[in-house]
């Protein structure tokens, strides 16, 4: 299945499409992704991940990383998460900090 | 199922969660739970893949096998790396997961998610062996 990641930017805010398996073989990555997009600094980072299949800890780690990287005033959207991977964040305590939504709807 | 060995890199993360799926599946295991299994596989996998060989050559293998024992889907993760019990890692407590994501600790999550989803994790040293059990009951919604 693998893990495949694309990127688009508008204005202000940077949409990232994680879809397939995001293990700790494909969390590099995502990461390096991220890296790529806070040089624009958005205010906004929108995670699609309705076509995300599967999410380990790396995953949840990267996330971590995107808000350390991007500062407390970016503002996280994690859209579309499947039941388990929307299982998983939970679990994790990430709705205390991303908005989990099912679809987009900046606030 | 038969066992399988596969080289301890993290390429051969995909092949082992193929492997329980398809154990899950076998026993008649529900999905949701069947994911949970393969995470917590995963993610004791990926510690052994990381940590578990570091210095050690080319040859690193890990291996999985599967079995129905006692009302249980029983998946065990075998490796001859350094011991290491990942129960005695510290994990998030309450006050760790309700942190705000720019405070988070970064480790010891995997291990908390692979404890968190099966029923029984067990762990021990046999010889040079590092062997970890995964248990799910049957037919236990």
């Amino acid at each position: 299945m693998g893990f495949n990641i694309s990127v688009e930017g508008g204005p202000g805010e940077a949409t990232i499409k994680l879809s397939g398996e995001l293990d700790a073989a494909a969390a590099p990555r995502f990461k390096e992704v991220i890296e790529k997009v806070a040089e624009a600094k958005p205010l906004r980072l929108v995670l699609l991940m309705g076509e995300l299949e599967f999410m380990a800890s790396a995953g949840l780690r990267v996330l971590i990383f995107a808000r350390q990287k991007m500062g407390a005033g970016v503002s996280l959207y994690v859209i579309g998460s499947r039941g388990p991977v929307l299982s998983t964040l939970r679990m994790s305590g990430f709705h205390h900090s991303v908005h989990l939504q099912e679809t987009y709807a900046p606030e | 199922m038969e066992k399988r060995s596969l080289p301890a890199e993290l390429d051969s993360l995909a092949e082992l969660r193929r492997y329980v799926k398809e154990a899950a599946g076998g026993a008649g295991i529900d999905d949701a739970r069947a994911y949970k299994l393969q995470l917590a596989v995963d993610e004791i996998a990926t510690n052994i893949i990381f940590y578990g060989y570091k210095d050690v050559g080319a040859s690193a293998v890990i291996s999985i096998g599967s079995q129905i024992r006692d009302g249980a889907l029983v998946i065990t993760l075998e490796d001859c790396a350094q011991p290491f019990d990942p129960r005695t890692m510290r994990m998030p407590d309450a006050k760790d997961l309700a942190k705000p994501l720019e405070e988070r600790a970064i480790g010891g999550l995997g291990i908390f998610l692979a404890i968190r989803g099966v029923d029984r994790f067990d762990y021990r040293r046999e010889g040079d062996r590092n062997l970890s059990t995964f248990e799910v009951r049957i037919g236990h919604d």
